[in-house]
């Protein structure tokens, strides 16, 4: 296992309820797997899975990708700045 | 001479002089900006009032990628000296300017104006900033449409 930081942001935080959490993650585990584990703690998530963009260490990332060690992952709506 | 690139998310107001005055270089002839503002009444699709927005930005990525939309507005138009790209968070009342984007070069006619469009429109795709809007009845989160692809 090894420590992440899960970050959500704007509609996806309400749902979740948090900023942030630290998750204990099994060595190769994809974005795909993170997201199945988060649904299963925060099940309101599965109400916007289809508008859920995710980054890894600030960069955006497809959900066949394996998390890195340490790595800070984001989950967030698309963009509306500007 | 090396040409600026000024990247700010900041809560404080846009200062358009200021910002324009740190990418006019000795050989500067022509600068195109575009800002946007909070629109306090919306005619187009569904008619309503805002009374005001609240911005957040993922702040490390947002600047990573505006650094970003600097780099292919450089490929594209290898003509821009300086290029400013800002977006301006927190509680923001209709008629404030929310982000600026300004692009200069030596002559209007060597793509200024369809650089800081293309500022813009990359800003509203790829930079994560979100804004949610309190109106009259109540309060939503303004859903942006764009799917980055991994990587982009």
């Amino acid at each position: 296992m090894h420590k992440v930081k899960v970050l959500f942001f704007a509609t996806l935080r309400d749902y979740v309820g948090t900023k942030s959490v630290e998750l204990e993650i099994p060595f190769g585990i994809t974005i795909g797997g993170l997201t199945d584990l988060l649904m299963a703690t925060y099940p309101r998530l599965e109400n916007v899975k289809d508008m859920m963009m995710v980054a890894i260490n600030r960069e955006y990332a497809a959900n066949e990708e394996v998390i890195p060690e340490g790595a800070e992952i984001a989950f967030f709506p698309p963009v509306s700045g500007g | 001479m090396d040409f600026p690139t000024i990247i700010s998310i900041t809560e404080s107001e846009l200062d358009l002089d200021t910002l324009l005055a740190r990418i006019t270089l000795p050989t500067t002839g022509a600068s195109a900006i575009f800002t946007g503002m909070v629109r306090g009444q919306t005619s187009r699709g569904d008619a309503h009032e805002t009374v005001y927005l609240d911005y957040e930005a993922y702040q490390p990525m947002a600047e990573t990628k505006m650094h970003q939309v600097a780099d292919e507005i450089r490929k594209k138009w290898p003509t821009i000296e300086g290029i400013v790209i800002a977006q301006r968070i927190g509680r923001l009342y209709p008629g404030t300017p929310t982000t600026l984007i300004a692009c200069t070069s030596a002559h209007r006619n060597t793509g200024v104006f369809e650089a800081a469009r293309y500022g813009i429109d990359r800003l509203k795709e790829i930079v994560p900033v979100w804004k949610k809007e309190i109106g009259l009845h109540g309060e939503e989160w303004v859903e942006g449409h764009y799917h980055p692809k991994p990587g982009e």
